[in-house]
């Protein structure tokens, strides 16, 4: 217990948790009173439920029924390429195959699931009751749910985005291709992107504020630490592609030539945004794997992962170095040299942390004792296909070679490799982990040796002869190849292993349907984990939340399961007759307050809904409807907002041995104000790549971009967007008089909205037209984009007069003052970069 | 075209179970031909996966079919000069001299009538 | 393709990453070798490393499981490979990257949604003459090939000759390559491209440096057309040269390949065909079929005799 003597991270009186675990009976009724608040909603209900235990099942559930649709995509064109020249599918049809293939794989697949992953299995590893935003994450998932089967219905009707995954214009551009498929991708991906981002907001916030107490970051579970690292990489790599698809879509819908060279564009501006997003990505991918593995390998080995601290480093340092890599997918374009070798550099210096957590794993499996079951065989399986992916990918890595190999099957070869080792296997290994803790029986152990067997075999049979096929010259992306040259046998191959792989899925898919029994029972700790969610938990999760003092809880912790189930740790039941959770200090886990959170409803449900509809209706151009369906879904949002918000008249309650907390908090203690921090990183991100484009364009022009230079309406705009800061602060500081608080907030979004609108016109009486050339383009994009806050900004305003209205401004309720406050403070902010970039830069010339 | 006619019933041909048969033409030299010379740019010819061209009528089933482009008797030796130079026969077809030698011509030959409906 | 007899010389095997034909892909070659040595051998010892942790003794098994192993094996032992492959692999960059030399034979490639602009420029950078889908190289001296676009983003490579490098609106990329030896060598658009990129193929004929300047005087000059061919004429009429030249005739058309020389070359389509009178008469009546997508539209007008002079007119262009 050395931690009791570093002093309190938040003026917590450490020495309190030596009253747990506490002496004596739990009064009767507690558990059956936590029972009825969060058991299920019934009937046709069930659709309203945000309990983790659900949404966390579905999430997952829906992430594999993906990666099954992508599947038999994929075996479409295995069967396609079987034999040269085959006309299973048409050219066009096979373009599509393998853009959805892609698309779906990785947006709709990968990056849900491992969300997923998250989203069900954090609160138990935390002891915590639930995510600290429960409908944020349902939201996420019916928004991904929806529109991820939307989007992949287009399919179905020939209007399937044939672009590629990675949609370089000019291809997708109005030009090449002028039908509707491409919409779908830009719209229907950046809407996914934004569930992503929703996901990871939850997880960050919870795994930093949702902690059981004494949970300090040197006890936070690996797989924690991976899932904090993958979220905070989604909050900075996204924006990039949110940015890049709006820039597509725009330049799309209404001839802004952002990507047009003719007029001044680049294409490679969209090479740089969206890979800037699509590297981070893989690792994004890999990492909430790699937490998994690790926590894993070191239960089917029966003992503590070797390397703790340097794993948890490792997964830092990926999450950095992975931002500087972008550029490898680049090597072909012609970059300058020095680029190039950074690049090269930096992509080598990644397989270093992939190194460490490799051997990290073997180290375990030395010191421990490996149990082969069917989780044991997926983790060994995953290291070493991973191994080899890495290895393919130094050598992708070395900039001559990756000018043979690049855009050949030896890449495809690659990709799959990485990807299968370095997440499927761990998720599949996943699954069978912990089904048994969330469903009343566990997986078959026979069928899941056959299930890894057939995938292990089918995987390499599949994938070890393109590295071959593409020495050979096969390019990627091609829907046949020509006979005579040689390449029948190695394709044919490869069709034989994807079929092979497809059977061991099928298998697991039977599997499931004969032993997957969620919501009830759990089937107990068959593997003997040693982390919290192996505690005996029910919809409610554990019954109180243990002081934990261990990284390994359930081994080092004597009795602890017993002693969480009689109730005898914090929350044993639930004071504020509510769901709610602890919120702890993002260091060492100390109790801060108690977190009310909201019940089933339909709001968020409904607001998914309708924002599903205003990204499908935009792409058939169903324009005024998919109006309709925004204004509903801002509807459902600001209902839902209308529930937050509202202290309980419990101003302090005992979450157990007497220990007193608040009920209502604001400011840096509180979730809502980390949210909406994150959410503005998110927001800034966007603006910090929207400068980056402005830049590099403004780099590849001939001619100085000259910018208005009246004085008067740039001081003017600036002071606005300063004055608009100090109102709102003031208003915070004028909460004792909510009618004034709520007259400066509105100001001051009133001073926003008035310093964008004289600037936008400044432009327009300047000359300046978005589609004559890509500085006009890319000047209005950053309009339209900080049109967009001073949108919800006056959303926000109307919000605050209507609290007002109903009695809800006042001192006794900061929070929502406060974040609008933040909003505001952010959007003038934004309203000064836009402000002062293109001024200095006409100054310089390019 | 009596002429033809007398002249094919002359030739060389043993009329077998597999349809016409050419002496010492190999069907397999002339698959390998017809795939060499792209005839599949304007025939479906079965055994060639690609092109699949529709300009020409499709081969299915040469072995059993009356008449070459529809107008000559399809007989061997019509076929093998057919197949060298169509516009000597038929001046109209858009079939231009291939620039097959005999020899070859006797192969596609052969390959052709190994093509019967079954 | 199907024409084997002008492919054998573009068979898949050896590969042709592993069988390089000139300077600029030999180092390539030697690279390759070398990488799938260290893959294979990085492989090996972490499956030995895995084998002794799942299964050797408990001494040996006591040695790896701890920390040491994670800074020698995963942190010290891949610094030292990966140092070292750097080092190869950024020199080699620099060496194959150089900027082209005076001396080097120019030659503008464009792409276009799915064949190639060939254009032989002289030593001023002007273009002396237009080829399509078929590059005539002497052997023993280095190229530099101008790569550009018209429309979407393609990628120009000949596995045998070098790496590839990417053709985008808006700029140009230079591409050295050298063949040693004369021969047919494949090539293959490597970036996606949309619709038929799988069938955007082209040649590179390396000659001995005699023959390739016959060539080139050969292909330089303009067509030689019969008096009164009834091919000529029909090639008019149908409006053929609205969209490709014929140079010393009235077709000047700029959209699809030059066809002055069209006659020679050994494929149709960009490298998808043979290159005969029957081709070509099947290209032009339905090309669609035969690469469906291509900006070709189908010439189902002709008659007969129209189609056989057209396409012997356009194959007695050599």
């Amino acid at each position: 217990m050395s931690a009791v003597e570093e002093p309190s991270e938040t003026g917590f009186d450490r020495t309190l948790y030596d009253r747990f675990p506490t002496k004596g009976r739990r009064p009767k009724g507690e558990v059956e009173a936590l029972e009825e608040i969060w058991c299920g909603p019934k009937g046709w209900q069930w659709i309203t439920v945000i309990n983790n235990n659900y949404v966390g099942v579905y999430y997952v559930g829906a992430a594999m029924l993906f990666f099954v649709l992508a599947g038999v995509l994929a075996l479409v064109m295995r069967t396609q390429l079987a034999l040269p020249l085959q006309g299973v599918l048409s050219q066009e049809t096979y373009n599509q195959v393998f853009t959805m293939h892609g698309t779906v794989m990785m947006f709709l697949f990968a990056v849900p699931a491992v969300e997923a992953l998250g989203v069900l299995l954090l609160p138990q590893m935390l002891g915590a009751r639930d995510l600290p935003f429960p409908r944020l994450s349902a939201y996420a998932f019916w928004a991904y749910l929806i529109g991820g089967l939307a989007f992949f219905c287009s399919i179905f009707f020939g209007l399937a985005p044939d672009g590629g995954w990675f949609m370089y214009p000019p291809l997708t551009s109005t030009t090449y291709s002028p039908g509707i498929n491409a919409d779908f991708w830009l719209l229907g991906i950046g809407f996914i992107e934004i569930s992503a981002i929703a996901g990871a907001i939850e997880i960050i916030v919870g795994v930093l504020k949702t902690r059981a107490p004494g949970m300090s970051l040197d006890k936070l579970p690996i797989f924690a630490w991976a899932m904090l690292v993958f979220a905070g990489m989604i909050i900075i790599a996204f924006p990039s592609v949110i940015l890049a698809t709006t820039l597509l879509e725009l330049e799309r819908a209404l001839n802004w030539p952002f990507f047009d060279a003719a007029r001044g564009g680049d294409p490679m501006l969209w090479q740089h945004l969206f890979w800037f997003f699509g590297h981070p990505e893989v690792y994004i991918i890999f990492l909430p794997a790699a937490g998994a593995m690790s926590t894993m390998v070191a239960a089917v080995s029966q003992t503590k992962l070797v390397g703790h601290w340097m794993v948890v480093l490792a997964f830092l340092a990926t999450g950095f170095i992975s931002f500087g890599v972008w550029a490898h997918h680049m090597f072909t374009t012609g970059m300058p040299g020095t680029a190039i070798g950074v690049f090269s550099a930096a992509s080598m210096a990644v397989s270093l942390p992939a190194g460490v957590q490799v051997f990290s794993w073997i180290a375990t499996v030395a010191s421990g004792k490996m149990k082969f079951n069917t989780p044991g065989l997926f983790v060994l399986g995953s290291l070493l296909i991973f191994v080899m992916g890495g290895l393919t990918g130094v050598m992708a890595a070395m900039v001559p070679f990756d000018w043979q190999a690049h855009d050949t099957y030896f890449i495809v070869a690659h990709l799959h490799y990485v990807l299968i080792g370095g997440m499927v296997f761990p998720l599949f290994a996943a699954i069978y982990y912990w089904t048994p803790m969330s469903s009343s029986r566990p997986l078959s152990e026979h069928l899941g040796r056959w299930v890894f067997w057939l995938m292990f075999a089918g995987m390499h049979l599949a994938f070890l002869p393109m590295h071959l096929s593409g020495l050979m010259g096969m390019p990627r992306r091609v829907w046949t190849y020509a006979p005579g040259r040689d390449l029948e046998i190695p394709n044919l191959i490869s069709t034989v292993g994807a079929f092979l792989f497809a059977v061991g899925v099928l298998v697991w898919i039977i599997d499931m349907c004969r032993n997957f029994r969620p919501f009830g029972a759990s089937a107990g700790n068959p593997y003997n984990g040693g982390g919290l969610e192996w505690l005996p938990s029910e919809l409610y999760s554990i019954r109180s939340i243990p002081v934990v003092t261990s990284l390994y809880p359930v081994w080092d912790q004597k009795n602890l399961a017993r002693d969480v189930v009689a109730g005898r740790y914090f929350l044993p039941g639930a004071p504020t007759g509510g769901r709610e959770t602890l919120v702890t200090s993002p260091l060492n886990a100390e109790p801060q307050h108690l977190l009310p959170m909201p019940k089933p409803s339909g709001w968020h449900v409904w607001a998914a809904v309708f924002t599903a509809g205003f990204f499908l209706l935009l792409t058939i151009q169903a324009y005024a409807a998919s109006v309709i369906s925004a204004v509903l879904a801002i509807v459902c949002v600001i209902r839902w907002c209308w529930f937050l918000d509202h202290p309980l008249p419990q101003a302090k309650v005992d979450v157990g041995a007497g220990i007193q907390l608040k009920t209502y908090d604001s400011g840096p203690t509180s979730t809502g104000w980390w949210a909406m921090v994150i959410t503005l990183v998110v927001a800034g991100m966007v603006l910090a790549m929207s400068v980056f484009s402005y830049v590099f364009l403004w780099s590849r022009s001939t001619a100085p971009w000259p910018a208005p230079v009246n004085l008067l309406p740039a001081l003017t705009t600036g002071g606005l967007n300063l004055a608009a800061i100090a109102l709102a602060w003031l208003a915070n500081r004028m909460m004792k008089r909510p009618l004034l608080a709520t007259l400066l907030m509105v100001l001051a979004g009133a001073a926003v909205a008035a310093a964008w609108g004289l600037d936008l016109n400044g432009w327009r009486e300047a000359g300046l037209k978005a589609s004559m050339s890509a500085q006009g383009a890319i000047v209005y994009a950053m309009h339209a984009w900080q049109g967009f806050f001073v949108g919800v900004s006056a959303l926000m305003a109307l919000y605050v007069v209507l609290r007002w209205a109903f009695g809800y401004v006042g001192s006794d309720r900061p929070a929502t003052m406060q974040l609008i406050g933040l909003f505001l403070a952010y959007v003038a902010a934004q309203g000064l970069v836009l402000l002062c970039l293109p001024r200095l830069l006409a100054l310089a010339a390019p | 075209m009596i002429g033809l006619a007398s002249a094919g019933l002359a030739a060389c041909v043993e009329k077998g179970p597999e349809g016409p048969q050419i002496t010492g033409a190999d069907p397999a030299r002339g698959l390998a031909l017809v795939e060499s010379h792209g005839c599949g740019a304007c025939h479906v010819v079965p055994g060639v996966d690609w092109p699949k061209g529709q300009v020409g009528g499709p081969l299915k089933g040469f072995a059993d079919r009356a008449l070459i482009a529809g107008k000559l008797p399809n007989q061997p030796d019509v076929l093998v000069r057919w197949l060298r130079d169509p516009p000597a026969l038929s001046p109209e077809t858009a079939m231009p001299a291939t620039g097959l030698t005999e020899v070859q011509a006797r192969d596609v030959a052969a390959y052709l009538y190994t093509l019967d409906d079954q | 393709m199907t024409n084997r007899t002008a492919h054998e010389s573009l068979a898949g095997w050896p590969p042709p990453v592993l069988d390089p034909a000139g300077p600029f892909a030999e180092p390539l070659n030697t690279l390759t070798w070398g990488l799938l040595a260290m893959a294979a051998g990085v492989t090996l010892v972490v499956l030995v490393a895995l084998g002794v942790a799942l299964f050797g003794p408990t001494a040996w098994r006591r040695k790896l499981g701890g920390e040491t192993l994670i800074w020698i094996a995963g942190l010290g032992f891949p610094l030292v490979v990966l140092s070292a492959l750097l080092i190869w692999g950024l020199s080699l960059t620099n060496r194959l990257a150089e900027a082209p030399q005076p001396g080097d034979l120019r030659v503008r490639v464009t792409g276009e949604m799915w064949w190639w602009r060939v254009a032989y420029l002289d030593e001023t950078g002007r273009e002396a003459f237009q080829d399509a889908n078929e590059i005539h190289i002497p052997v023993g001296r280095p190229i530099a090939f101008e790569l550009e676009t018209t429309d979407v983003i393609h990628s120009f490579w000949v596995p045998r000759l070098a790496g590839k490098l990417d053709m985008i609106p808006g700029r140009r990329n230079v591409l050295r390559l050298q063949a040693d030896k004369p021969g047919t060598y494949a090539g293959q658009c490597a970036e996606y491209c949309g619709g038929a990129h799988a069938l955007m193929a082209f040649v590179v004929v390396a000659h001995a440096p005699e023959d390739y300047e016959r060539w080139r005087a050969q292909t330089s000059r303009p067509a030689i057309v019969p008096v009164q061919s009834t091919g000529a004429a029909a090639f008019d009429r149908a409006g053929c040269g609205a969209c490709h030249t014929v140079r010393g005739t009235s077709a000047n058309g700029v959209a699809g390949p030059d066809l002055t020389h069209v006659g020679s070359r050994q494929t149709l389509g960009a490298g998808v065909l043979p290159n005969n009178a029957g081709t070509m008469a099947g290209w032009i009546a339905d090309s669609q079929a035969i690469k469906p997508g291509n900006r070709m539209p189908a010439y189902p007008v002709l008659t007969g005799p129209e189609l056989r002079a057209i396409s012997s007119y356009l194959e007695s262009l050599k």
